[in-house]
């Protein structure tokens, strides 16, 4: 596991997005603290410090803001359009004791026996719920699928979690299920439907007759 | 056949802008790859077919293909050989507005080179520039 580096945070005296997009082409991230029934503090962190942490799955951030370091969990992350750049933080304060509920990812592992039948392994959710200590937040829990066969569904209560988890998400939630592609009739469909024959039902035009119809009552 | 709407408020369209960045539909949320459009433009039914049926064709019935686009405006377009005037033509095809950042097709339960040479040609299909993306964000 890579070592974590300590995020130096400067208090943001402004808000607003103008004010964040300036900061972001500085080469700062916004951000902000919160939690423990406290004043929440929008801060800023280094962009490339903050997107090196991240990259390693760290979810609980060391943050050096007025000379004083603290743990704090990575709430929320929000990406731009196109995913790539974070644009914001949500920072929550925690204590190193402290159980906490958070999303991990689920990760599929072997192939399915059904899919040498001829399905396709499809996974439904790809993320659940855990409650787990604060330094004990698994990257992703694995899955083993290798035994499903089609039609069969494997379910968050199957996973083997690791030692002190407890799962939150409901336990019937499905994860992944191995199913039949059905047949695709459509080379039929399309001789029978010639294009630009078919137009849609307009529901404005109806209301039009609908309304023409009481006013001649 | 081309995908349109079943029921629509209105027949014609006026053509409107399309500023701005994806906020919706930006992500890859069912399926394990996908190919996001850079740029803002208008994808028509038959282009979203073509597509589709590119992919499919290449995967040979392995893996599934999900579809995040859909054709909801009509476009009017004036016969051949027409004099102007004489009132808005009739609807020709169906479009989607595509904004930069939109997931237009996704792919799972197949590894990721087969995806991705199944999504090159799903994307020479298409009119807008397009790059492969991943679910997992680096």
């Amino acid at each position: 596991m890579v070592e974590t580096i300590v995020l130096k945070a400067e208090k943001r005296e402004q808000a607003g997005s103008r004010y964040s997009r300036k900061l972001r082409k500085q080469g700062l991230v916004p951000a902000i603290i919160y939690g423990h029934k406290t004043e929440p503090v929008a801060i800023q962190l280094n962009y490339h410090d903050l997107a090196l942490e991240l990259q390693h799955h760290h979810r609980l951030l060391d943050v050096e803001l007025d000379g004083a370091q603290e743990k704090l969990l990575v709430k929320d992350v929000q990406h731009d359009y196109l995913g790539d750049k974070v644009i914001h933080v949500d920072l929550t304060r925690v204590n190193i004791d402290e159980r906490v509920q958070v999303t991990v990812e689920v990760e599929l592992r072997g192939t399915p026996v059904g899919v040498s039948e001829g399905g396709v392994l499809d996974q439904i959710n790809t993320d659940i719920e855990l409650e787990c200590l604060v330094t004990a937040i698994p990257e992703s829990v694995r899955a083993l699928v290798s035994d499903l066969k089609i039609g069969e569904t494997l379910v968050a209560g199957d996973l083997e979690l690791p030692a002190g988890a407890k799962l939150i998400s409901d336990p019937t939630t499905a994860i992944a299920t191995v199913s039949v592609v059905a047949e695709e009739a459509e080379e039929a469909e399309e001789a029978e439907v010639a294009e630009g024959e078919v137009e849609p039902e307009i529901i404005a035009k109806k209301a039009e007759e609908a309304g023409q119809g009481e006013s001649e009552k | 056949m081309a995908l349109m709407p079943k029921r629509v408020k209105w027949r014609k369209y006026q053509r409107g802008h399309n500023r701005g960045n994806a906020t919706k539909g930006n992500y890859v949320a069912f399926g394990e790859f996908g190919i996001q459009s850079l740029v803002t433009g208008r994808i028509t039914g038959r282009q979203i077919e073509a597509g589709r049926v590119a992919a499919t064709h290449f995967l040979h019935r392995v893996g599934k293909v999900y579809i995040r686009i859909f054709p909801h405006r009509s476009v009017s377009a004036k016969p051949l050989e027409t004099r102007m005037g004489k009132g808005k033509g009739e609807p020709d095809r169906w479009e989607a507005k595509i904004k930069p950042g939109t997931i237009l097709y996704e792919i799972g339960g197949v590894p990721e080179d087969l995806a991705k040479r199944a999504l090159l040609r799903v994307a020479h299909k298409m009119p807008v520039k397009c790059r492969f993306v991943t679910r997992h964000r680096a």
